[in-house]
């Protein structure tokens, strides 16, 4: 129980918790890995638990907190740069954002910098964001430097993490990162309250009666 | 966290997900619950024996059942279970009890209590020849109205027939179920045989017809003809077969007022009469028969000493209940119609998966079946199409006798739409309002836009849906069984109400659309840039190496699906068939690629760009406007607003591509309608759900925004050229505008010339080069931008 809790895994159940349901957008250039992360995410070692989806361009994955189910709608945006202005269509009304950038290619870095401000400015004034380094495999190619970004990232006030979706290295943890920051009441997100009155917990068919990751 | 107290967070109301308590109160009781609620009715207590059962049970339908008591020690002994009506006969099991367990004596299988050992055998045959069968208007007794259950009593049991579920089938059709067998097996699809039939009747009538030369018409010939005698000589089922089951559910749903003796007798006879009405006066379309005089004796009669059913009404209740007029063989009811070879009733959440998957493949092959005729009418044989039309309607009729959803699908339409029509009704007068309305507002250049018109069209649309959450009659049918969640009722409802008042407006709406967009331009826009870019392959447009696109076979397929959405006069349907354009993107782009090779959003857009070049851009983006504005609000998050926004996304690149001179403004124009539509979406996306409560977070939601509101109410919010104005780097727009004609220039002259020299990816770190500079310098970035992006078109 808790080493699954610990990966912050959805292990599929309906959980007896509370459901908070978030809107995260995926942002950073073109090949960064952004579809690698979030499937790495999304697929990892529970494959059979993940919500059936057409495409990788849009997932779906649950996290479980101590007493609350995280469920992330991920948006994957084009990163091309001749797409930049249809960002705002995706991130407009996102919870959570994740900015990728790879770690071997600085350009990535100042575009996911430029990212990052363009959500400050103009995203929902509460956005979560993330940066992540990703192809942190290829260290011996780095070009842009741990600190540095961690540094950027404590002045901006993101979350930041080194991440693999190669190896895998960082990569839940990346988003329990992010759900446990997510507010988590329901009534400051009428939304989600509204959504998910539809579970009806006291269901006597209801066929689960543990939480997924009770035992934390 | 341990688990009792996790319990207690789900049951606190700041838990939000919760706490409805006009939805426990009518609670579903499980079958259990249920079972234990009316024990008296099918244990009865002193004055009844084994004598007094077995003459209450004798042709009863097959696995109805009583449990004696002993008489002595009053503890239940003997099980009583009917062995079919044409059997005539009544089996004995006796039930050893043995302090707090009870057991069949001939099983080792024990259960805590009475109503549980019955449950079981209900479900499960064990050491009986039947299943137990439990009456189906048993399901719809909620926790508002089981204290009726305990005024039940044995005759009641008895006489609500057990066999409903499969009786409202096979009765409907007689003739047809025989056949239904016989033409699936023909077609090698489906194929059940009872072996003990065959055993003793042998397999003529089985081979007879299907070896013939023309065996699959003439046996649909000959079944037509049957069924149309039937029909005749009974009351005119044939037709209703389909509603005859979800009438008595309905039946069961709407009379809360009534005894649940009166509703067990209006559900039990699929000829009840025309006369009964539920209390909110709807008219339950039945087959009309003097029945309910006879079921209102019978009801009266229940004394012990009525030894059959048959006792009164001018017609045999025996034919009614097991109207199977003319039947081929004496034992095909009891081996198809009794229950044997279907489950008994059991609670409609367990058979929810495969009610599903068999609407679903009743659905999908309809579906299938009318694209195929799309594509080549020759290839079916018209007899062939009746015989598959059978095996559609069996497939779906059995769907919907197993499942609660799909019943309450077609109720809830059938029942939406009746209110709709009814002459002076709330709501149909609404609905006609809304129409006329709807009708008369048409676009006014400058001052009324085709979003507007739209804007006003979903709100009415919600208020209409909300009326109908909060009538009455809904929310009775609602209440019946069938695990149904409250999104899906929402949906439900939604869909119903598309069906009434936006089908009648949907072509008017569409002509405003039209007008709106070739007014401002949007049209001329398309196909002009339709004529710039339909020459790109798809890595042109951004797409990485190797990445498919649909071929001439798909991408034909694809064209028909967007007829399709534009036929579609549902929102919900039409995002549900882009959905499915989406899914065949999807799978050309991995076509040709190594297996694990994942497209994201990096390919897809620039696919489904691809697609939409080679598409009637205008059609699409009338739909894609009315589905934006129209849709239920609910619907714009997940997976089908991910889709619309990007096929929306697509559109505006198309439209909005190689912008000019006049490129700041109509990018600050269509930033702006987009910023003011997502605020109107997002903002009431979480209005809904049911009556007071859903008003009550709605009124929660429509005071959240204000900050969203002013923040959009900034023009040039959303728009990246404002940002950058924002900046204070006025330069910076100018060179925006300039590499926007430069990426034009580079399309365009990449369209001479297919393979580009830099991969994907060094364009983008390119692009991304530049961008790192106009962080930094904007003079610098220019200079820089613009060489680096001549080295890329050379």
């Amino acid at each position: 129980m808790s080493s699954r809790g610990s990966g912050g895994r959805s292990n599929g159940t309906l959980p007896q918790t509370k459901i908070c349901q978030f809107k995260l957008v995926l942002l950073g250039d073109m090949a960064v890995g952004k579809s690698s992360l979030v499937l790495r995410f999304v697929k990892g070692q529970f494959d059979e638990f993940q919500e059936t989806t057409i495409g990788a361009a849009f997932l779906a994955q649950s996290v479980c907190l101590d007493d609350t189910t995280v469920k992330f709608e991920i948006w994957d945006t084009a990163g091309q740069e001749r797409y930049h202005s249809l960002a705002p269509m995706y991130y407009r009304g996102a919870q959570a954002a994740i900015v990728v950038f790879d770690i071997t290619k600085p350009e990535t870095f100042e575009r996911a910098k430029a990212w990052v401000k363009e959500l400050q400015r103009q995203a929902s004034p509460n956005i979560v964001i993330a940066l992540a380094g990703n192809k942190a495999d290829l260290a011996e190619k780095r070009l842009v430097e741990y600190e540095e970004a961690q540094t950027y990232a404590e002045d901006t006030g993101l979350l930041f993490m080194e991440t693999s979706a190669k190896t895998a290295m960082n990569v839940n943890e990346l988003f329990l990162a992010i759900a446990k920051k997510m507010p988590k009441t329901d009534t400051q997100n009428p939304t989600h309250a509204a959504r998910h009155r539809g579970v009806n917990l006291q269901d006597p068919d209801a066929h689960s009666t543990r939480a997924c990751c009770g035992g934390n | 966290m341990s688990e009792p107290l996790q319990h207690m967070a789900v049951h606190s109301p700041l838990n939000g997900t919760t706490a409805i308590p006009w939805r426990s109160s009518r609670k579903r009781l499980s079958l259990l619950e249920q079972l234990k609620g009316c024990q008296e009715a099918w244990c009865p207590g002193a004055p009844w024996d084994r004598e007094g059962a077995h003459a209450a049970i004798t042709g009863t339908p097959a696995g109805s059942f009583l449990v004696v008591r002993d008489a002595v020690t009053s503890q239940p002994s003997l099980l009583c279970v009917s062995a079919g009506a044409n059997n005539e006969e009544v089996l004995d099991y006796n039930i050893k009890c043995t302090g707090t367990v009870f057991q069949l004596s001939e099983s080792h299988l024990s259960f805590s209590n009475l109503a549980q050992l019955v449950f079981f055998y209900s479900l499960t045959r064990d050491v009986l020849t039947v299943c137990l069968s439990i009456p189906r208007w048993i399901y719809s007794v909620t926790e508002a109205n089981k204290d009726r259950l305990s005024q039940l009593e044995p005759k009641t049991w008895l006489l609500t027939p057990a066999e409903q579920q499969t009786d409202q089938m096979t009765h409907s059709e007689p003739s047809n179920m025989m056949c239904s067998i016989q033409l699936t097996s023909t077609s090698g699809a489906l194929c059940i045989i009872n072996p003990l039939y065959l055993h003793e009747h042998g397999d003529d009538w089985l081979t007879h017809k299907v070896t013939t030369s023309q065996g699959a018409t003439q046996l649909s010939n000959y079944r037509r003809e049957r069924r149309l005698s039937t029909t005749r000589s009974w009351a005119g089922a044939g037709l209703q077969s389909k509603r005859a089951i979800s009438l008595d559910q309905e039946a069961s749903a709407a009379s809360t007022e009534n005894s649940g003796l009166i509703r067990a007798r209006s559900a039990d006879s699929p000829d009840c009469a025309a006369t009964s009405q539920t209390p909110a006066g709807v008219i339950l379309r039945r087959p009309s028969q003097d029945a309910v005089a006879a079921l209102t004796n019978r009801v009266s009669t229940d004394s012990l000493s009525t030894s059959t059913p048959s006792t009164s009404g001018s017609t045999t209740p025996e034919l009614q209940r097991h109207s199977s007029p003319v039947p081929q063989s004496p034992h095909r009811v009891s081996w198809i119609e009794d229950g044997v070879w279907l489950p008994p009733p059991r609670p409609s959440s367990w058979l929810q998966p495969p009610s599903l998957e068999l609407d679903s493949l009743s659905i999908s092959s309809v579906e299938e079946e009318q694209e195929s005729i799309m594509s080549s009418p020759a290839q079916h044989h018209p007899s062939a199409h009746r015989l598959a039309d059978k095996v559609i309607h069996r497939l779906s009729a059995v769907g919907q006798a197993l499942g609660g959803l799909v019943s309450h699908r077609k109720r809830l339409t059938n029942r939406v739409q009746e209110l709709s029509e009814r002459k002076g009704g709330a709501f149909a007068e609404a609905v006609k309002g809304f129409v006329e309305i709807a009708l008369k507002k048409g676009v006014d250049p400058g001052r009324v836009t085709g979003s507007e018109i739209l804007q006003e069209v979903r709100s009415s649309l919600t208020s209409l849906r909300e009326m109908l959450l909060d009538s009455l009659e809904i929310q009775t049918l609602l209440d019946s069984p069938g695990d149904i969640s409250d999104s899906d009722i929402d949906s439900l409802v939604e869909l119903s109400i598309h069906k009434v008042a936006l089908k009648p407006v949907s072509a008017h709406l569409y002509s405003c659309i039209n007008t709106s967009l070739t007014n401002d331009g949007t049209f001329e826009r398309l196909q002009n840039n339709l004529y710039v870019l339909e020459k790109n392959g798809v890595e042109e447009l951004g797409g990485s190496a190797g990445v498919g696109v649909p071929d001439s076979v798909t991408l034909e397929r694809i064209q028909q699906r967007w007829a399709s959405i534009h036929k579609a006069y549902s929102p919900n349907k039409k995002v549900q068939i882009l959905l499915k354009v989406c899914k065949s993107i999807y799978h050309s782009m991995t076509a040709n690629s190594n297996s694990g090779t994942v497209f994201g959003a990096d390919d897809f857009l620039p696919c489904l760009t691809w697609v939409l070049l080679r598409s009637n851009l205008v059609t699409l983006q009338v739909d894609t406007d009315y589905m934006m504005e129209l849709l239920d609000p609910t619907q714009l998050q997940g997976e089908g607003g991910y889709y619309l926004t990007t096929l929306y996304a697509s559109l505006y690149y198309i439209s909005s591509f190689r912008p000019r001179l006049a490129a700041r403004q109509l990018s600050v124009e269509a930033q702006q309608s987009l910023n003011q539509w997502h605020r109107r979406r997002t903002l009431h996306c979480n209005q809904s759900r049911r009556s007071k409560h859903r008003r009550t977070i709605r009124r929660q939601t429509c005071q959240e925004p204000k900050p969203e509101q002013k923040e959009g109410n900034n023009p040039g919010n959303a728009d990246e050229s404002q940002q950058q104005t924002e900046n204070g780097t006025e330069a910076l727009q100018t060179l925006k505008e300039e590499k926007e004609n430069d990426q034009g220039a580079k399309d365009q002259s990449q369209s001479g010339t297919p393979t580009s020299d830099c991969p994907p990816m060094t364009e983008g770190e390119v692009v991304t080069g530049k961008q790192e500079d106009r962080q930094g310098s904007c003079v610098a970035g220019e200079v820089d931008y613009r060489g680096e992006e001549r080295k890329d078109v050379r």
